[in-house]
């Protein structure tokens, strides 16, 4: 990231990490985290005190020592754990099963024009369909059971794994290609040396956008039907008027859309690492 | 670059004065309708011979017959210009304040430092996580579904009107200090020029979720008219033929949605490289 | 920024509260008829709405307008909307849901009783091998979390030694979960009327019912009045109650038994399932606005229950909840004192009323 830039008096947008401005200098480091901390701590300490004064009615916003409750004691009896793990298990379900039917899928309309221009306008159009219109369909089909949560995770992460694998290996190019003929390399060496380095950052892409489309998609089918999951958890805090637990519940949603998030930057940097030509 | 090697050889063989439409450079054209042809006439054929139950699979005809019917009988008009009105609304309140914040913390380090982890945290928060809490705050009437509406604009816009403004060069920031430009002419002249990509981009994505958002919210929110609400109908009666007829419509508006956003992008982009 | 100012403006104008000089009287009712029709039924304030009977009260009042929310999601729903301000009158909100909105705070005064002794079903699908409560345990069953079905639910449950953790219950409102009963996707639905056709036509089989059963398993509900709209216009209220106690007076009435199922089939559902419904029952048994130590001794102990179900999670005081001025006034009136009969806490008969003397016109 861009470092040591000039620090004049004129406010300097750079690229939003860099340098702290003139006032916090003097602790460096520490400042520019304090910084950061400022605005959430504030916010908490007002959410605290407005509602042990009164200024807020609990049911717009309950005191933050119940939402801890409410965390304690769905930890505690075991409904938290349960909920979280039903969750995962979904989307890792649906994500796996929509992730490798787009890798195929993108692979071969990638690869073969005569596929693509065969499938990929019904497949375009088909995609404009906002993934939960399918839902009140699929419902009439299958259920309500775990089917209906995985084939509506599965195809929402489907999506994009399929659109960016066939861009990543279409986009191959041409030069590389004509390497692996002259030096008659098999299809197969060719698709693991050349085709999938190439392709690798656009097929990443398509994960990564995957997982976050099959966690919203988790989210919305748990809050429609749902026997367990978060989803579930929000949904019943909803109808019995809880909103500590609703907001515990969220507080686990964002937890694990950010140690997703995290996942991946680890993942995306190791690869860029090893890629290094190469700008995403 | 695209046209296939049939028709590249195809059309060098023959005497250059020929007809367009000739088979063999038709076939390529043909070629994105075959599998959807085929894949529409096994459907009316397997409706139509009992080979799929009815009650699953109703025939073409009878969705087309019901599509006829809702739009003269049944109002789907009304139905689908109260979603939209909801979308708009929600769009641009969500979007406008979007870009205005994804403005400002570009412009200003101190306000990006003081608001990006909240901001940061704000987004790992999955998008429909909010409507228990939307509907508890606001209600489940219009106020709920054009705030979560709003909502949803909110994030794209943001993110993208941020790295907008993050990604204009420094090059330029030090031109306009060169030229003793005020802040204020900074921002006009050559900032927000150099956002409007990252603009448009974020106003795009920002439809795409607002129309997701509006169908979610009818469907999890109060009854109301619009295309959710038919949806919600068609899937309590059993009234297949309706579902297919909105999916459909989800579609058209989808498409519609896209190209639109599309072509604005592509007019101001040729405005740019004029 | 024009752009913002717009926005700006269109949120102002969609959130705030019309400005106009007319005053609203906003009633809200946790329920929708069959695919989701703006009708109520099985109870009085169904019946007000379509005789308009609130509209009468103001009549000469053209300043004044009377607006009807039915609520798909039933109770919850409701108690958002009272939350968000949206409401002034909650007509027919269940036992459950009105006692978890005062639970959190939500200022709102017991008017009137709406209706009692409501009938929980237990529907399956026809060649379902579930024959009884017992039966339902690990199964997959509909029930609308968190309106008076759950109260009354997990009170039959406990008197058959089962909780809500021994069945897997997926929240759904009344017309999804019709129709997930009917294409397999539950086992089972707890519910009201609305199976009773279902069952006649043989789409589904109800297997229990609390109909004659012991009378604290029934389902109440309410006609509540939020704080605020009472302190700033108790006249309207008087008057909104006194069209109530006419609703009830007609439906309560057995000479008009006929006529309040055909109102109530506005909902789409049949008159006869309602007869079905109301079968060897009196329509005052359940159709009555008196609040007596039945009904205080009720709530009370819902409240209780609902505690140690985890349902609420702190105590709520009913005593002081009530506010039965207007009911009274609208009784003496309306010359209706001693209409209906009472009943002490334990559901015997207290005193008696005129109504018990009233018969259908095919008796």
């Amino acid at each position: 990231m861009s470092s040591g830039q000039s620090t004049d008096v004129i406010e300097n947008p750079g690229r939003p990490s860099g340098v702290p401005c003139r006032f916090w200098r003097g602790f460096g480091r520490v400042g520019g985290l304090a910084q950061g901390l400022v605005v959430p701590a504030a916010l908490l300490i007002a959410w605290g005190f407005s509602a042990n004064l009164g200024w807020l009615p609990e049911q717009i916003l309950p005191p933050p020592s119940e939402v801890f409750g409410a965390l304690r004691e769905t930890m505690n009896d075991g409904t938290l754990l349960s909920s979280t793990l039903t969750s995962l298990r979904r989307v890792a379900e649906g994500f796996l099963a929509g992730a490798v039917l787009g890798l195929a899928f993108g692979f071969v309309t990638g690869a073969s024009r005569l596929a693509e221009s065969l499938v990929a306008p019904l497949f375009l159009t088909l995609s404009q369909v906002p993934t939960l219109g399918w839902i009140p369909i699929l419902i009439l089909f299958v259920g309500i059971d775990e089917s209906l949560k995985v084939l509506i995770i599965g195809w929402a992460a489907f999506i994009p794994v399929a659109l960016n694998t066939t861009q990543g290996v279409r986009d191959v190019p041409r030069a590389f290609l004509e390497l692996g003929r002259v030096l008659s390399l098999s299809r197969w060496s060719t698709l693991r040396s050349i085709i999938l380095p190439s392709a690798v950052p656009s097929i990443f892409t398509g994960l990564r956008e995957g997982l976050a489309n099959s966690w919203q998609t988790l989210v919305v089918v748990e809050l429609i039907a749902s026997f367990e999951g978060l989803g579930y958890l929000m949904a019943y805090g909803r109808q019995l008027f809880q909103l500590e637990l609703v907001l515990a519940a969220m507080i686990v949603v964002g937890l694990i859309g950010l140690s997703i998030n995290l996942l991946l930057s680890l993942i995306e940097s190791h690869l860029q690492r090893w890629n290094p030509g190469r700008q995403s | 670059m695209t046209s296939s090697v049939m028709g590249a050889s195809g059309a060098s063989t023959r005497a250059p004065v020929r007809s367009r439409f000739t088979p063999a450079s038709l076939t390529p054209r043909l070629r994105p309708v075959i599998v959807p042809i085929l894949g529409l006439a096994l459907w009316e054929i397997a409706a139509r011979t009992g080979l799929a139950d009815p009650r699953f699979l109703p025939t073409l005809e009878a969705i087309a017959v019901r599509g006829v019917k809702e739009f003269s009988e049944n109002g789907v008009t009304s139905d689908l210009a109260a979603s939209l009105a909801r979308d708009l609304l929600g769009f641009v309140a969500g979007a406008s304040i979007g870009v205005a914040l994804g403005l400002a913390l570009g412009f200003s380090r101190l306000l990006e430092r003081l608001l990006s982890p909240l901001l940061l945290a704000h987004r790992q928060i999955a998008l429909f996580a909010w409507v228990p809490l939307i509907s508890m705050w606001f209600g489940g009437g219009e106020a709920g579904k054009v705030v979560f509406i709003a909502l949803a604009a909110f994030q794209p816009a943001l993110t993208n009107t941020w790295q907008g403004v993050a990604g204009i060069p420094k090059i330029y920031r030090e031109l306009s200090r060169v030229l003793t430009f005020s802040g204020w002419d900074f921002a006009v002249v050559i900032a927000l020029p150099g956002a409007l990509p990252g603009i448009f981009t974020g106003l795009h994505a920002a439809l795409i979720y607002a129309w997701t958002a509006t169908v979610g919210a009818e469907l999890l929110l109060d009854i109301a008219p619009g295309i959710g609400g038919r949806m919600n109908e068609g899937q309590h009666l059993f009234h297949i033929d309706l579902l297919f007829l909105c999916v459909f419509l989800l579609g058209l508006l989808g498409v519609a949605f896209n190209l639109f956003a599309g072509a604005l992008e592509r007019r101001l982009m040729s405005w740019r490289h004029s | 920024m024009k752009i913002l100012h717009l926005a700006a403006l269109a949120v102002g104008l969609t959130l705030a509260a019309p400005a106009s000089a007319e005053t609203l009287i906003r009633i809200g009712y946790p329920g929708t008829g069959l695919d989701d029709r703006p009708y109520g039924y099985s109870d009085y304030p169904a019946v007000a709405h379509v005789q308009k009977l609130v509209e009468a009260e103001f009549a000469d009042q053209p300043d004044i307008k009377v607006t009807w929310t039915f609520f798909r999601g039933a109770g919850p729903a409701l108690n958002e909307s009272l939350a968000a301000g949206q409401l002034d009158f909650a007509a027919g909100l269940g036992d459950l849901p009105s006692i978890v909105g005062r639970s959190r705070g939500l200022d709102t005064k017991f008017l009137a009783a709406a209706g009692t002794h409501d009938a929980l079903y237990l529907a399956v699908p026809p060649n379902s091998p579930i024959a009884s409560i017992d039966e339902l345990k690990g199964h997959k069953v509909a029930q609308f979390r968190g309106t008076n079905l759950q109260i009354a639910t997990d009170r039959v449950l406990e008197a058959h030694n089962l909780t809500e953790k021994d069945i897997r219950f997926v929240s759904l409102d009344s017309n999804a979960a019709t129709a997930a009963l009917v294409s397999g996707a539950v086992e089972a639905s707890f519910g009201g009327a609305e199976y009773i056709d279902l069952a006649k036509r043989g789409v589904i089989k109800i297997i229990y019912s609390t109909k004659n059963d012991d009378p604290t398993l029934g389902r109440n509900e309410g006609l509540f009045v939020t704080g605020a709209f009472e302190k700033a216009h108790p006249d309207y209220t008087a008057k909104v109650v006194h069209a109530f106690v006419k609703a009830a007076r007609f439906a309560s009435d057995e000479a008009n038994r006929d006529a309040v199922f055909e109102i109530w089939a506005k909902s789409g559902l049949p008159a006869e399932s309602f007869a079905a419904d109301f079968k060897d029952e009196r329509l005052a048994h359940r159709v009555t606005p008196v609040i007596d130590a039945f009904i205080i001794n009720r709530y009370k102990d819902q409240a209780n229950r609902a505690k140690a179900y985890g349902l609420l999670k702190k105590d709520v005081d009913i005593d002081s909840w009530f506010e039965t001025k207007y009911l009274q006034q609208a009784l003496v009136d309306l010359k209706l004192e001693h209409f209906w009969p009472t009943y002490d806490v334990d559901g015997k008969l207290f005193t008696h009323g005129d109504v018990e003397n009233t018969k259908a016109a095919s008796n």
